[in-house]
């Protein structure tokens, strides 16, 4: 069964009087555990395609179906739910919260959940160790170099146990050293904790790492 | 509650703007707060004012006395029940207390101000039940033409007793005389029950007309009249029959309920109560642009933040919330400083000598009521609502994938 499974999908938009499509009957499955690498030049439709996947955007014709879910039906308020217990998202530039301490900024998915404090606290814990950043816990994104925040945002993508990792160029601000930090990271997450994940990459040796490796063309899935 | 840590880490975020911002919006309920105290002092002074009394002066100014003569024709007016010479003194504490003054130095401590009257005491006193005092201390200041009835207020700020003796002089010059300042002896201090007369002031004296008039070579007028009728709904009527009465001589009257005429005395320094309004107006406005301004600001530069937390699954309304709640806290907070720092300005006058020169135009009780400190807190709680609304609003409706391009 697929953990992704897009259908036929067609994503336009439109300025002013002129459309754009960026994606153009796409087709991707993605099975369960499986880590995916998309590939293509800038303006391929790479992120909206994850934008899709990760239930952030609507597509303008097709399916998408994540999880079990079709995302485009769903409202909304109900398709933040779905994000919530079913995504965890990595971005380009961690996007961590500045005035939240590393803890605080992994807790907050946490505090869409019915937990108690000390729960969350717990989790959050948890999770830094998972990305090896428990001694950081206390420290705040200033404080802490690019690699250690990205794994700080890993750790917030994770800590909600979701099935689905996507990253929007996880390394693309990172030196090689902290990249191949990160991809060994997700590496584990894949292998050990049987994530899922879509991951979109100008890098090709970011790209070896993945199971699976898709490219965009001008909106077009090739081969 | 929950959220509460995520909401202040924000407002600390930013101090210098959050604090700016707050202070801003405590000058404002400052501004209100005081401004709304001052008019329901002045209200209160004027719903104290019984409509079964009228009030008859010059028809040209307060500054013109009528001649004595008058009050036996108004008393003869058809509806009027009795008349009482209610002359204003303005007399002070003097700091030289006994001889004559030296040359036009002033010899007046103004810092002690108190309201002070001349009146005929009899019919006056039967007229305002709102004075309370022991029958023997009436009856003794009947009988002293150097008495004076003080209100409770009064006696216990100077802690005046029965039998004391002080002196006033007025800054008027027909009230003045050669010999120095009037020696008053108290006889009686008289109360009010504030249940069944609120608004009523104790801060005041009461003493004979007769001592005024005999002192100074008995070539007085009366300041003005106060008139009891007998039915307040022909108030109009009866001032209309009193002024008619003198329609053709060198002094005209001019007559009106007691409200009126405290209204108009108050009124004096202008449309009090609209000037008052205007300002706290004006401030409000502004202080609801600044902090709009302040508010989409703090947003506009958390577009991404605000596209994570939707990301993450914060539903968009919650996102809302978030923002509201950040907005409705410096509402809060600026509410609370501009509360506290109204009533911290009213006990400091309270208690300095600028309270005595308020005393004298019946401001002697200045203190934030309950319902005007929540009326401020709910005014500065609307001003956070109106300016995080629209912001706010925009974090709600903003989609995700603009947030995050727009980086």
């Amino acid at each position: 069964m697929s953990m992704v499974d897009v259908q036929a999908v067609r994503k336009v938009y439109r300025r002013d009087a002129q459309e754009i499509t960026v994606l153009d009957g796409i087709d991707l499955q993605v099975p369960e555990g499986e880590f995916v690498a998309l590939m293509g030049p800038s303006g391929s439709g790479k992120t909206t395609l994850l934008n899709l996947i990760a239930g952030i955007d609507r597509p303008s014709s097709g399916k998408v179906i994540v999880a079990g879910t079709d995302v485009a039906q769903l409202s909304e308020s109900a398709l933040a739910v779905w994000r919530s217990r079913n995504v965890g998202f990595i971005f380009q530039f961690y996007n961590l919260i500045p005035v939240l301490s590393a803890t605080e900024n992994v807790e907050l998915p946490l505090l869409l959940t019915s937990l108690g404090k000390a729960e969350r606290r717990e989790r959050a814990l948890t999770a830094l160790k998972v990305v090896g950043l428990a001694d950081r816990a206390g420290h705040y994104p200033r404080q802490l170099s690019g690699g250690q925040e990205q794994r700080v945002a890993i750790a917030r993508a994770i800590v909600a146990d979701p099935k689905v990792l996507v990253a929007d160029e996880p390394t693309g601000d990172l030196d090689s050293k902290s990249a191949e930090e990160i991809l060994a990271l997700l590496e584990t997450l894949n292998r050990e904790f049987k994530k899922t994940i879509v991951m979109v990459t100008h890098d090709p040796r970011a790209a070896e790492r993945a199971h699976t490796q898709k490219h965009l063309e001008k909106g077009v899935l090739k081969a | 509650m929950k959220f509460l840590p995520f909401v202040l880490k924000h407002l600390k975020r930013n101090w210098v703007r959050t604090t700016s911002t707050v202070v801003a919006m405590a000058v404002c309920i400052f501004l209100f707060c005081t401004l709304q105290t001052v008019l329901r002092e002045i209200n209160a002074q004027l719903e104290s004012a019984n409509a079964a009394r009228l009030v008859t002066r010059h028809a040209v100014s307060l500054v013109f006395s009528l001649p004595l003569s008058y009050g036996a024709r108004i008393q003869a007016v058809p509806g009027v029940k009795s008349v009482a010479n209610t002359t204003w003194f303005g007399g002070s504490l003097p700091a030289k207390k006994e001889g004559k003054a030296e040359g036009d130095a002033s010899t007046t401590d103004w810092s002690s101000f108190f309201p002070n009257m001349a009146v005929d005491a009899e019919p006056y006193f039967a007229m305002y039940p709102e004075f309370q005092m022991p029958p023997e201390q009436y009856r003794d200041f009947l009988g002293d033409l150097q008495g004076a009835a003080i209100g409770k207020k009064l006696a216990d700020k100077f802690g005046w007793k029965v039998g004391d003796r002080f002196f006033l002089e007025s800054f008027i010059p027909p009230y003045r005389k050669s010999t120095g300042p009037f020696e008053f002896v108290v006889r009686a201090i008289f109360d009010t029950d504030t249940g069944k007369y609120p608004g009523t002031d104790t801060n005041i004296m009461f003493f004979h007309f007769r001592y005024l008039y005999e002192s100074t070579g008995r070539r007085l007028n009366a300041g003005t009249y106060t008139v009891a009728i007998d039915d307040p709904n022909k108030a109009g009527s009866i001032s209309k029959a009193i002024d008619g009465l003198f329609e053709n001589s060198d002094a005209q009257t001019h007559s009106e309920t007691e409200q009126a005429f405290r209204a108009g005395f108050i009124a004096m320094a202008g449309n009090l109560a609209l000037l008052l309004n205007s300002i706290g107006l004006a401030v409000s406005f502004t202080i609801l642009l600044v902090t709009a301004n302040t508010m989409s600001m703090a947003v506009r530069e958390r577009r991404t933040e605000i596209a994570v937390l939707k990301t993450l699954g914060f539903p968009s309304a919650l996102v809302m919330g978030l923002i509201l709640a950040e907005a409705l806290l410096l509402g809060f907070l600026g509410g609370g400083v501009g509360v506290f720092g109204s009533q911290a300005l009213m006990w400091v006058i309270m208690h300095s000598p600028a309270k005595d020169m308020l005393a004298g135009v019946g401001l002697s009780t200045l203190a934030i009521k309950p319902a005007v400190g929540l009326l401020g807190m709910g005014v500065a709680l609307v001003l956070g609502f109106a300016a995080g609304f629209v912001p706010a609003l925009n974090a709600y409706r903003s989609k995700i994938t603009d947030m995050l391009r727009t980086v």
